[in-house]
């Protein structure tokens, strides 16, 4: 209903009809649409990286060219899938920071979670970048078509991820991002945090199972 | 209510009319069986006679719920019909439903699917029965052929020198069971002799069992059943069930090889062409015991089909055409193969390394073969998939027509 | 509803100002506008609806077109109308055509248009994202079709089993437009997805509890949950076979060790829910149409409702059997030959209580009831088929087969199909604000039945008979011929069955003008959809109804005594809503940003085929456009707020059914750019 009012007429309203506190009584469920919305949404990416993982088992031992285990640096890797769990943590920081309306340590988090990702990615690309030179092409092997195109996926998702944060903080920049929105920065979490735990699972079904 | 029309009364009757005799036809169709050599509703062997004998049931079970169902449809429809006489502000009792009939049709079908599902899986169990003292084949298929090796010596290896290779068609002792492994060289076919069992898709990389049994000698057409390209359509086989004296013939007869020259002078020029152009992908065991070209492309399968004993075999060029048997060369029909296909490409005593009656080859299909052979099945020669235009002259021809006659 | 309370209130913290000051090209269109440009912005889900059903009548033209390709080179032994290569490529494209351009749509534009008036909503829950659907969704068809003039279609089958889907065996780019295409619709289906299932568990008006929603709405649901996780199971597929075509990856190049039955697991993971999902709207529909004309309720609701849940759920178990000639093992058929054969138990459930349902009704015969019962009778033709190949043994003989084309044909057609043209004569006066001639619609009727059986039904035996599928030829002496001919003369008679649908359209509504109008109610109707006025007004309901049980509509016109019988309570005039002037209620305000960014989606695909660097532009105007959808502002630069808000309110309590505009678009945005990961990455 509300959407029918102008900035000004919405406190009126707000406050004849919905203060603040009953805004989840506005949607059968409870859950907001955007949130609704996101949480079908990744239910749907599992079974998009569902389908990647389980090419990947079915092809992880090539036919020729490097094994993974010839080629994996699991110390390296596990560094850097330290990093990125730990961006979960600084993303859970920012959302406590907006819903308390610390916009400073809202921006500082957010930019912290950007930066822990980024971290990740370029760990990554420096990843691929060795195997490459240590003979592992995309079109090498089976194993090394599936294993770059599963962690690349994931790669993209997580820049995608880091550019969604990197918009927020400009939003904050530009005072857009009051504490009633936190509900965005709830939902780039959401995604972020998915994203987070996709990779644990890639990282123990492509580096850590024999 | 809007006034009826008697256009649409019409048209209603004869549709009513046209469909239930249609239906009355198609079921009456599936009696006749005659001149329909790829029939499944005719079996020939133990394991199609063992899925007849569970069809037949379940066919008639949804037979009987087919007129159940619709003949209560349309009673209700007729029964319950609206009149213009009725007050439309009177209304049928409101029924919401009646949770002890929904629990009833709930559980019937789910019995008589139980029913089902027993014969289902006994016929699994039969069907999958490892049968002693079999000869196992290897089927392989590549676009747009069949090639068949037989482990003679039962050592688990088909590519032993006591094992055969062959092509297009494959032979089996009539009474004795076959266990096939389908395999692939380039993309999914799938094998299926209707007569005689199911279909079971021939995948590179894999080997897929089917068992396949003839009780009387005969030939058994089938068709690829899983679309692999260009000329799926023309991708066929043929198993020719042969008393098991006539097997052993047969297999002694191709264990042999082709080293000994032809006398006949044309076939000793034919050879030569055969030599030049045939051998880069053909393979005539004793003359060329490899072929001289490897395809570069991995996945395709770089074959072509084993020639050594083609006037062995009624039929060539992924049994679309007959090898024998020619009939007025102005007839178009030459090129098919004909209707009554058990004596169609019939190979006579050649199958068993009999002479080749020459009066009888089909030399004007042989001939347009080998003259172009892409306009006479759609390939992709370039690809390496394929035969290609030789652009022979009809010297070259007829004397690897003379040449090919002598492969018995 | 969070959304919408968040918007304004962020305003008032912020630079309101700011946002509602036009910038230029960032401005959004305005909502008033008419004529064509305004149905480029739209975002109203009844337009998005209607651009839905004539862009699948478009692709259905196309399709039909191919299948008569198909029918007429089948017509004798040695046709030579297509060559091989051309056959291949129109069978590949009929299928593909009918499955993702003409029947999914179909049911999109069911449910886009008629759930949100099912439910009491004003709209979906995210409008643009809608919008965005329906143009990638047509974008990505024009794509695929576009492949024709571009070198040829693919030509693998719908299927495209690896490895003949490879560049090897495939080398012109029809399989590219195939997969790319089919990316794109993937997309505009989750978009909807998403969007319809938040629609039905967040908007629905008061009172209107999950058990209380009209069948199709239910049914709608389910389809929405299967698109929802099929469709990422076959972008998957998708993305490993575009590797392998355009970047050499192994994922199909068996020399490499790559196991061709991949593609055919997840391709029918995919593919069996998807069957699904294409016939349950159908069924929806006609859970609406027959209790109507039967003028009693749907027979079982609940069980109505939980057999159309347990087929969405059970749907997920059976897809192997799609795969019992591949090689699968003996234990793998058995398992799926005993979990497809049950599912056939809910199905059977529907069938008959749609059959209780008519049992004592006093049924009139008009268009939709005719295709109503078309349906009941061609899909169980279709269904008792399907059980036959559950039954596995007899399934190595029947699959590809044409035995199997008659069978699917009697459930897409027959079933989902019929379904849909029901749905066509029920709700075009609703849509449109005219009845569809009802003698030319029983003529349409009679001759569809006719039609499709002839062509179809006979398939039944060609294929006992062993007719193979997808052969461009077949020769004398298999005794193919008499059924094939039979086929054919059905064809053209389908054809023209659909030729006096269109026909109806025209003339019909070439008559309206001298006909009374349709009223609200016309066929004296149960669901809330029909108590406001025909066609629908912009704004749906004025104001939103509380909802107190199933079929609320019928109750208000009609209360039933003790003993079952019905009388009438009020005066159907009474009590449907008026037509008002609707300036009071907000209403979502168009925007450029769908289309663009929909148009983004086949410029990249185009590049990755042709020249990455089109790829790099078409990737621009993807991120350009989120940026633009992101940074508009929540309204029209005229939209109305004269208002003091309250009366929307005054349906009491109907704050649930509103949808939220500018702030539910504005976030949504958030779910774009991994969307975008999946075509771009």
């Amino acid at each position: 209903m509300a959407e029918a009012l102008t900035a000004r007429e919405s406190i009126k309203a707000a406050d004849a009809h919905a203060p603040a506190a009953h805004i989840e009584h506005d949607t059968n469920t409870g859950i907001s649409n955007t949130k609704l919305g996101m949480w079908l949404f990744l239910a749907s990416e599992c079974l998009l990286f569902g389908g990647l993982i389980t090419t990947y088992l079915l092809y992880k031992r090539p036919l020729e060219g490097p094994t993974p285990k010839e080629i994996f640096d699991i110390p390296f890797t596990s560094t850097s899938s330290f990093v990125l769990l730990m961006s979960s943590l600084t993303m859970v920081l920012a959302v406590s920071a907006i819903e308390r309306g610390d916009h400073e340590r809202l921006r500082i988090w957010i930019g912290a979670t950007a930066l822990l990702g980024a971290t990740f990615i370029a760990g990554q690309i420096y990843e691929f970048t060795v195997f490459v030179r240590e003979g592992l092409g995309f079109t090498t092997s089976r194993f090394s078509s599936a294993f770059y195109t599963l962690t690349g996926f994931h790669g993209v998702h997580v820049t995608i991820g880091i550019i969604m944060l990197m918009s927020l903080v400009l939003l904050s920049l530009r005072g857009k991002l009051p504490e009633h929105r936190s509900e965005t920065v709830e939902i780039v979490g959401l995604y972020w945090h998915f994203v987070d735990v996709v990779w644990i699972f890639i990282f123990a079904v492509v580096y850590l199972v024999p | 209510m809007p006034r009826r029309s008697l256009t649409v009364r019409i048209l209603q009757v004869v549709t009513l009319l046209v469909v239930t005799f249609l239906f009355a036809a198609l079921v009456a169709a599936a009696f006749f069986n005659d001149g329909k050599p790829l029939t499944t509703l005719s079996p020939s062997g133990p394991s199609s006679d063992s899925i007849q004998k569970l069809v037949v049931p379940v066919f008639a079970i949804a037979g009987v719920v087919f007129l159940l169902v619709e003949g209560a449809v349309l009673l209700i429809s007729w029964k319950f019909r609206a009149k213009d006489e009725d007050d439309p502000e009177e209304f049928p009792e409101q029924v919401h439903g009646r949770t002890f009939l929904e629990i009833g049709w709930t559980i019937l079908p789910a019995l008589i699917l139980a029913g089902v599902a027993v014969g289902t899986v006994m016929t699994i169990i039969d069907l999958n029965r490892e049968e002693p003292d079999s000869i196992n084949v290897q089927v392989a298929g590549q676009q747009w052929w069949w090639q068949y090796k037989y482990d003679v010596n039962n050592d688990g290896n088909f590519d032993g020198p006591e094992d055969i290779v062959t092509a297009t068609e494959m032979v089996i002792p009539a009474g004795r069971p076959i266990q096939v492994t389908t395999t692939s060289n380039d993309v999914i076919h799938s094998f299926w002799i209707p007569g005689l069992n199911g279909k079971r898709d021939a995948v590179p990389g894999l080997r897929n069992p089917l068992k396949l049994e003839a009780d009387e000698p005969g030939v058994y057409r089938g068709q690829c059943t899983e679309f692999c390209g260009l000329s799926h359509a023309n991708m066929r086989m043929l198993v020719r069930a042969v008393p098991t004296g006539d097997y052993d013939a047969w297999v002694r007869n191709q264990l042999k090889d082709h080293s000994a020259e032809p006398t006949d002078p044309k076939a000793i020029e034919g050879k030569k062409t055969w030599l030049a152009l045939c051998a880069q992908c053909h393979v005539i065991k004793g003359v060329n015991d490899v072929k001289a070209k490897t395809t570069p492309v991995p996945l395709v399968a770089g074959v072509a089909p084993d020639l050594t004993h083609l006037m062995t075999r009624g039929t060539f060029a992924g049994s679309i055409f007959n090898l024998y048997d020619p009939t007025d060369p102005d007839d178009p029909s030459v090129l098919l193969p004909a209707g009554d296909v058990a004596s169609a490409g019939n190979p006579g005593a050649a199958l068993t390394g009999g002479a080749v009656v020459t009066a009888n080859v089909n030399r004007v299909t042989l001939e347009a073969w080998l003259r172009n052979a892409p306009a006479m099945k759609p390939m992709y020669p370039q690809g390496g998939r394929g035969m290609p235009n030789l652009a022979l002259t009809e010297d070259q021809i007829d004397q690897l027509v003379a040449y090919l006659e002598t492969l018995n | 509803m969070a959304l919408t309370e968040a918007g304004p209130l962020a305003l008032t913290s912020g630079d309101s100002d700011t946002v509602y000051k036009p910038a230029g090209v960032f401005t959004r269109p305005k909502s008033g506008a008419t004529g064509w440009k305004s149905w480029l912005t739209t975002v109203d889900h009844k337009k998005i609806g209607i651009m839905y059903g004539a862009a699948a009548l478009f692709f259905f033209i196309i399709g039909g077109v191919e299948a008569l390709l198909i029918r007429v080179q089948l017509w004798a032994p040695r046709g030579t109308l297509l060559s091989a290569d051309q056959y291949n490529q129109v069978f590949t494209m009929h299928g593909t055509t009918m499955i993702f351009l003409v029947v999914m749509p179909i049911g999109a534009a069911f449910a886009n248009y008629l759930m949100p008036l099912q439910i009491g909503a004003r709209d979906v829950a995210y409008p643009r994202i809608n919008a965005f659907s329906f143009w990638a969704f047509l974008f990505g068809g024009v794509f695929l079709n576009s492949s024709w003039l571009l070198g040829g279609g693919a030509d693998g089958g719908w299927f495209n089993y690896a490895p003949n889907n490879g560049v090897i065996f495939s080398p012109t780019h029809g399989i590219d437009f195939w997969n790319l295409g089919l990316i794109i619709t993937g997309v505009a289906s989750l978009a909807g997805a998403v969007n319809l299932i938040v629609t039905v568990l967040n908007m629905r008006a008061p009172g209107m509890t999950l058990m209380k929603m009209p069948i199709f709405t239910w049914m709608t649901l389910v389809t929405q949950f299967l698109l929802l996780f099929a469709i990422p199971v076959l972008t998957a597929a998708q993305i490993l076979l575009m590797m392998d075509r355009l970047f050499d990856a192994n994922f199909f190049n068996v020399a490499k060790g790559a196991n061709p039955l991949l593609w055919e697991h997840l391709f029918w993971i995919f593919g069996h829910p998807e069957v699904y999902l294409m016939i349950l709207p159908a069924f929806g529909i006609v859970s609406e149409i027959l209790p109507t004309f039967a003028r009693k309720p749907i027979f079982g609701y609940p069980f109505i409702v939980f057999s159309g849940i347990a087929i969405g759920f059970m749907g997920w178990g059976v897809w192997a059997h799609h795969m019992f000639v591949s090689g699968i093992g003996p234990i793998s058929v058995t398992t799926f030959a005993l979990t497809t054969m049950f599912i056939a138990v809910p199905t059977g459930v529907k069938i008959l209580n749609w059959t209780a349902t008519m049992w004592g009704g006093k049924l009139s015969f008009t268009s939709p009831m005719l295709f109503s019962i078309g349906l009941v009778t061609m899909f169980t033709i279709g269904g008792l088929s399907g059980v036959t190949h559950s039954v596995a043994p007899a399934d190595t003989q029947q699959t590809d087969t044409y035995y199997i084309v008659a069978h699917f044909h009697y459930v897409l057609f027959g079933g989902a199909f019929f379904g849909f043209m029901a749905g066509f004569y029920f709700y075009w006066p609703k849509v449109f604000g005219y009845l569809l001639n009802e003698k030319l619609g029983k003529a349409n009727f009679w001759l569809m039945l006719l039609g499709f059986n002839l062509t179809f039904a006979p398939m039944h035996i060609l294929g006992l008979q062993g007719m193979s599928r997808r052969i461009y030829t077949y020769d004398a002496g298999y005794g193919f011929e008499l059924w094939n001919k039979v086929a054919t003369i059905g064809a053209f008679t389908l054809a023209s069955s659909i030729a006096l649908f269109i026909f109806n359209i025209f003339y019909s509504k070439s008559k309206a003008k001298n006909l009374p109008a349709p009223g609200a109610d016309p066929w004296d109707a149960r669901t809330i959809e029909w108590m406001i006025p025909s066609p629908t007004p912009e704004y749906n309901f004025d104001p939103i109804p509380t909802v107190s049980r199933v079929d609320d509509f019928w109750y208000r016109k009609y209360g039933e005594t003790k003993d079952g019988k019905l009388v009438r309570i009020a005066a159907t005039d009474d009590v449907v809503q008026k037509l008002s002037d609707g300036k009071h209620i907000h209403l979502p305000s168009p925007s450029y940003w769908p289309i663009v960014l929909a148009f983004g989606m086949p410029i990249a695909a185009y590049g990755l085929i042709f020249n990455l660097w089109l790829a790099l532009v078409g990737a621009i105007i993807i991120v350009g456009g989120l940026y633009g959808w992101v940074l508009e502002p929540p309204d029209d630069p005229e939209a109305s707020h004269d208002d003091d808000g309250t009366d929307t309110h005054a349906s009491g309590g109907g704050d649930a059914a509103v949808t939220g505009t500018s702030e539910s678009a504005d976030q949504s945005n958030e779910l774009d750019p991994a969307k975008e990961a999946e075509t771009v990455g």
